[in-house]
């Protein structure tokens, strides 16, 4: 390790080293163009076994099974499973909302954790990583690659990454649909305080581009417990206008309200497939991204 | 809503401390930069209904706790007896009762009558409020008299129902009076009546004198009134108009003569018993007479409001010369009119003193005296001069004619005990005036116009000069008034002559009648003796007012004095329960000696009317003044201290903003997956 090497504030190289063991996998066939760990689109000429197909001419000779030729004298290729890398491309949510936390930790920091350390998984295991910080815009973009020397151009933009500004996450999601072209697992972190029916029109059209889409929506455990015992002036840090309430006399509504929300989001990424965590941000990162891997694990391939 | 300690009212304003303590804790705000303004903002659009109002309820129930407990220690009564400024401890409480006889009538369905149901709600109210000095002012002596406690009201007599009417002014002014002389403190005044104009006089100038009067006293002076206004429609009064004993052939007979009067509201229905009516509002009942001790009865049937019976022959067993008697109808709403006493005796002869200067002036005078209307009554005169005043026997003289200087010294002494007793006087003035003085009347000097005078205006109404009794008026004008003497003095002007000049006054008295004419019945003077029924007629009247004062059978309005006589007046017929000192209150039949004499209500009494909320507030402009209205047989209690039912609503109070308070039970929104 050289001296010139940076720290990075938001990377535990113990929580790496723990997590590493750990695969990130796609819940999709990817569309990768080196051999890598996810199941590919084509079929290969891996040791698992996918299928037998009718020989039709012009198949390679080669892949005639011939001890199925021997029992039913028909030719038949056998067809085994491709092995590909895959396209990941972080999606790191930067507005004003995402600088709030109640307990220290932002949740832009608990995002810059999050991007950081499954960039960095995702690399190990030679997948293709791009990075983007939205707001009201795309603010920065990196396109997926799969050099290692790739990750420090990552790092540093996550470093740099500071929350500002209002949210358009309903267009910039649909904008990034759009934009990643090949069939990639899509990993959005942001708080998600959108309207859910806008949200199931996102995820819909990265459904509809065959990406694998994971949300993880980050939330401070002051904003699902509405505690305070006095009158508060809250300002919208995305500059809307500021509200001034009793907690106490509106704290039920409040509790509704983001009870509704959180409902229909919850219906919505159920109808729509989408690999979906609700973060509490006092809680370890590396747990929520254990939970996150593991969950991946089990689920197995979607087609 | 009335307090015992309504001092401690001051401390209601502490009651806006929960809005005070919210609007501070409103000021200290705390400043939050917030992420999920969309769920405040949308928090904020749902419906606030029930938390707005939970969170003002709260504060409600918190001020309402507050109030309850500063209104409870203030100790309220459940009443707007005393008005809001009221309450208090009063330094000293005058009480007026009004024991005229309509206070003695009794509400619909039960028998307790207004003044014992006011004196009950007064005693019970009193004893509540507390005071340190009580002092029950008598409606018919007005004579402010101190009482250890209100219990003591039930006992006095000062207190109970009496035939006599009452004079509000004369209380007030006692109630003044005590007031201004034994500078008491804060006073209260509590008057208990039923409104009867005849009572109150409203008309009276006394009562605007008498507000002045208060409005000047430094201390707070509150009046109460605890009015019974309550009218009773179906009530019927029962009057004696005339008794007259005649001897005829086959005996001795009594023509009686009375009247029955209905309230003017009077009912088709009526509730006395004994009687009957149909819908025309016809009634028919049973009047019956008490003579001697022998009763008859005579059903009587009238229609309209009153009913008149002239002269009703009723034969006297024995040939009685004088008695007694009852006239009573059944009971009805007001008990105190259903009777009527009266007295009977031969009409005594009426005498007559003369002192005359000429016998120019004596003959006119002497035939108009000695003539009497009616010729079973004897009239006597007898013509002394003024020096021999001395020697005239008193007794039975009725009416005394003075046409000489005015006198002085012991004659004028004797004049003034002669009406003290109830005499009649008309002074007619001398050839030549002098400067003696007599009932603050004094001649001055004989006016001769240029041309005769005739009178110019005369009072009609009542007295010497009235209408006689078909409505026809005294010829008064047609006399001539060659001239006439000056008179000085105050005095009531009966008949004036132009510019002003009296020529027949009266001057006020406390019983018997003077007069003052101002001219003779001389030729050379006035027409008075040619023309001479004028004269005639004013000194029959004299006359006739004097006998019926001095006879031995006497009709008296109750509170009207007693003659005086050497022997006490005992009792023959009314209430039992009456004390001696009190007989002259109370309707009934008393006798001293030879003499008897009959006691009753006023007639004003029978025709009274209620005075409105206006006439009574007008009585008090000006002054603290508290009004209630009761019914007669009323038993809920005026006041009754009402703490409990405050320290209850704090109760409540208290333990609905507790539940108001509680905490919901929170609902987790959200985990973490």
């Amino acid at each position: 390790m050289g001296p010139e090497r940076q720290t990075r504030s938001f990377l535990d190289p113990l929580a790496l080293g723990r997590l590493a063991r750990l695969p990130l996998f796609a819940r999709r066939p990817m569309q990768g163009n080196v051999s890598g760990k996810h199941s590919s689109l084509h079929r290969g000429s891996s040791v698992e076994f996918a299928e037998y197909r009718k020989y039709v001419p012009g198949d390679d000779l080669r892949r005639l099974d011939w001890r199925m030729h021997g029992r039913s004298d028909r030719y038949y290729v056998k067809e085994c499973e491709a092995d590909t890398n895959l396209r990941c491309c972080l999606v790191v949510d930067t507005s004003g909302s995402m600088a709030f936390g109640s307990n220290g930790t932002t949740k832009i920091d608990y995002a810059k954790r999050l991007a950081g350390t499954l960039g960095y998984l995702a690399i190990l295991q030679g997948d293709a990583v791009g990075l983007s910080c939205v707001a009201d815009d795309i603010v920065t973009e990196i396109p997926p690659r799969r050099n290692p020397a790739h990750l420090t151009v990552i790092f540093d933009l996550l470093e740099r990454a500071k929350p500002t500004g209002g949210t358009h996450l309903v267009r910039l999601l649909h904008e990034l649909a759009e934009k990643i072209r090949q069939r990639a697992l899509v990993i959005v972190i942001s708080d998600f305080f959108a309207d859910p029916q806008e949200l199931r029109g996102c995820f819909e059209h990265f459904r509809f581009r065959h990406h694998d889409l994971a949300a993880v929506q980050l939330l401070d455990p002051l904003e699902l417990e509405f505690k305070f015992h006095r009158p508060m002036r809250f300002i919208d840090m995305e500059g809307g206008p500021a509200v001034f309430a009793e907690p106490n006399e509106i704290a039920d509504r409040y509790h509704k309200a983001i009870g509704r929300y959180l409902q229909d989001l919850q219906k919505v990424v159920v109808d729509t497939a989408v690999d979906y965590h609700r973060v509490n941000i006092d809680t370890s990162y590396e747990q929520a991204l254990m939970h996150f891997l593991v969950g991946r694990t089990r689920a197995g391939s979607v087609r | 809503m009335s307090f015992l300690q309504p001092w401690l009212l001051v401390a209601l304003p502490v009651a806006a401390l929960p809005v005070i303590i919210h609007l501070i804790n409103q000021r200290r705000f705390h400043t939050i930069d917030w992420a999920a303004m969309r769920f405040l903002l949308e928090a904020n659009r749902m419906s606030r209904g029930y938390a707005r109002i939970r969170q003002w309820l709260i504060l409600l129930f918190r001020v309402l706790a507050i109030a309850g407990l500063i209104f409870m220690i203030s100790r309220p009564l459940a009443s707007g007896w005393l008005g809001l400024t009221g309450g208090g401890r009063a330094d000293t409480t005058i009480v007026l009762i009004d024991r005229s006889p309509s206070m003695q009538q009794v509400g619909q369905g039960t028998a307790s009558s207004k003044i014992e149901t006011g004196v009950a709600q007064l005693v019970q109210t009193l004893n509540t409020l507390g005071s340190t000095r009580w002092v029950l002012i008598d409606s018919h002596t007005a004579e402010p008299r101190e009482i250890d406690s209100p219990d003591s009201i039930l006992r006095s007599p000062s207190a109970e129902a009496a035939s006599a009417t009452s004079a509000l002014p004369a209380m007030l002014q006692a109630a003044h009076d005590y007031i201004k002389n034994n500078r008491t403190g804060e006073t209260e005044v509590w008057i208990c009546s039923d409104l009867r104009a005849n009572d109150w006089n409203a008309q009276s100038g006394r009562w605007k004198s008498l507000r002045d009067s208060f409005q000047e006293f430094k201390q707070s002076v509150r009046f109460h009134l605890l009015a019974y206004s309550s009218p009773a429609p179906e009530d019927i009064a029962v009057r004696v108009t005339g008794v007259e004993r005649r001897t005829t052939g086959d005996g001795a007979v009594l023509l009686i003569s009375l009247k029955l009067t209905r309230e003017a509201n009077w009912g088709v229905e009526d509730s006395a018993p004994g009687t009957q009516s149909n819908a025309r509002g016809k009634l028919r009942l049973p009047v019956r007479f008490e003579i001697e001790g022998a009763t008859s009865e005579l059903p009587v049937e009238f229609e309209g409001r009153e009913f008149e019976l002239k002269d009703h022959h009723i034969p006297l067993a024995g040939d009685h010369p004088k008695g007694w008697g009852r006239i009573s109808i059944p009971s009805d709403l007001n008990p105190a009119d259903n009777e009527y006493y009266f007295v009977f005796d031969d009409p005594p002869p009426r005498r007559t003193i003369l002192v005359a200067e000429g016998d120019e002036e004596v003959r006119p005078l002497e035939l108009a005296a000695g003539i009497a209307a009616d010729p079973t009554v004897k009239c006597e005169v007898e013509t002394v001069a003024a020096r021999q005043l001395a020697s005239v026997r008193w007794e039975g003289v009725a009416l005394l004619l003075w046409q000489a200087p005015l006198p002085s010294g012991d004659a004028a002494d004797m004049i003034k005990q002669f009406v003290d007793r109830g005499g009649r006087v008309v002074f007619f003035p001398p050839k030549l005036p002098n400067n003696d003085a007599i009932f603050d009347g004094r001649w001055t000097r004989w006016v001769e116009p240029p041309e005769p005078l005739r009178i110019e205006t005369w009072w009609g109404d009542a007295d010497l000069l009235a209408r006689t009794q078909s409505g026809a008026a005294v010829p008064v004008g047609e006399l001539i008034i060659r001239r006439y003497c000056g008179l000085e003095g105050e005095f009531t002007p009966l008949a004036t002559l132009p510019e002003k000049a009296p020529l027949l006054t009266r001057v006020t008295t406390d019983r018997g009648g003077v007069y003052f004419c101002a001219t003779t019945s001389s030729m050379d003077d006035a027409s008075l003796g040619t023309d001479g029924v004028a004269l005639y007629v004013m000194i029959q009247r004299a006359l006739a007012a004097g006998a019926a004062e001095l006879g031995n059978s006497l009709q008296l309005n109750a509170g009207d004095r007693f003659p005086t006589t050497a022997d006490a007046w005992t009792k023959l017929a009314g209430s039992e329960d009456v004390l001696s000192n009190e007989y002259s209150y109370h309707a009934g039949v008393y006798a001293a000696g030879e003499r008897t004499l009959a006691v009753n209500r006023a007639a004003q009494e029978d025709d009274a009317p209620i005075l409105n909320d206006a006439q009574v507030a007008g009585l008090f402009s000006g002054l603290d003044f508290a009004r209630v209205d009761d019914q007669a047989g009323n038993v809920t209690s005026l006041t009754r201290e009402v703490w409990r039912l405050f320290l209850g609503a704090m109760l409540v109070a208290i333990v609905a903003e507790a539940g108001l308070c509680i905490p919901r039970i929170a609902r987790k929104t959200g985990e973490t997956q």
